[in-house]
């Protein structure tokens, strides 16, 4: 059960990653005359993603929660066990960064809903950054400790 | 989807409240609600760990999820001229500082 969850939590963050990560790219590196396969992943329409990241987000956050309960008992203990103080510190740092992912979705919903304010852009493109550097925190940390214990160990 | 002219003023300083109320949760462990993963049983309150570990995150996300909430739906009664001045950089300024901190309050981990 734990394991299709995982799956599905994987599956989903790959989404949630693929889609904050080609909104901050277009705000944060934006380009007017899309040119081959980088233009064009430059200059997205940022605007079309907000809504899915936030679903996606919110989503993927419960089924997280859900695995976690089993990764205190099955994964946590063993790490600890292991003395790998380095990598449940990562952990740590993924569950709190998650947390306070969530309680700027609000904001970031605001200032992404069309049409666009040019007074709030800096707020907007400072959002997805955060949003952004949490997902990719989050999913590689996740990635990692799932190779350390291993799948079905 | 239509949003009220209060909702920047909510969604703002709830951004930037949760993150100091989670940060403060977290410290003070004041956690709505505990769970036992090993039992399958939730506690109401901060509960000691039995036959296995116990989770307060859930508890830590609940009590500042409920604390941001009031101060937020507080602040968006605010005149319209106050609310006007408020920094939307503050949602995003408090959770950055809040995250920092907890790279700081967890270097134990990394400096073993």
């Amino acid at each position: 059960m734990f394991t299709v969850l995982l799956i599905i939590h994987g599956l989903l963050a790959v989404a949630l990653l693929g889609a904050i990560t080609h909104q901050a790219v277009s705000v944060w590196w934006p380009e007017r005359k899309p040119a081959g396969f980088v233009g064009r992943y430059r200059s997205v329409p940022a605007t079309s993603y907000a809504n899915a990241i936030v679903v996606l987000y919110l989503v993927t956050a419960v089924l997280g929660a859900i695995v976690y309960t089993e990764y205190r008992v099955v994964v946590r203990v063993v790490l600890e066990q292991l003395d790998m103080w380095k990598t449940n510190g990562v952990f740590e740092l993924k569950e709190h960064f998650a947390a306070v992912g969530l309680g700027v979705l609000p904001a970031y919903w605001y200032y992404w809903r069309a049409p666009l304010s040019g007074e709030h852009a800096r707020t907007r493109a400072m959002l997805t950054a955060l949003l952004a550097f949490v997902v990719w925190w989050n999913f590689l940390v996740g990635h990692v400790l799932n190779n350390v214990r291993g799948f079905g160990s | 989807m239509t949003v009220t002219r209060s909702f920047p003023v909510f969604a703002v300083v709830f951004a930037a409240a949760y993150a100091l109320a989670y940060l403060i949760c977290v410290e003070k462990n004041y956690a709505l609600l505990t769970y036992h993963p090993a039992i399958y049983e939730f506690g109401l309150g901060v509960e000691k760990a039995k036959d296995g570990p116990a989770m307060y995150w859930f508890g830590w996300m609940a009590t500042s999820g409920i604390a941001a909430s009031v101060i937020a739906l507080a602040a968006s009664w605010l005149p319209v001229s106050l609310a006007r001045r408020l920094w939307s950089g503050w949602s995003w300024a408090v959770p950055v500082a809040v995250m920092v901190v907890f790279c700081y309050l967890l270097r134990s981990y990394f400096l073993r």
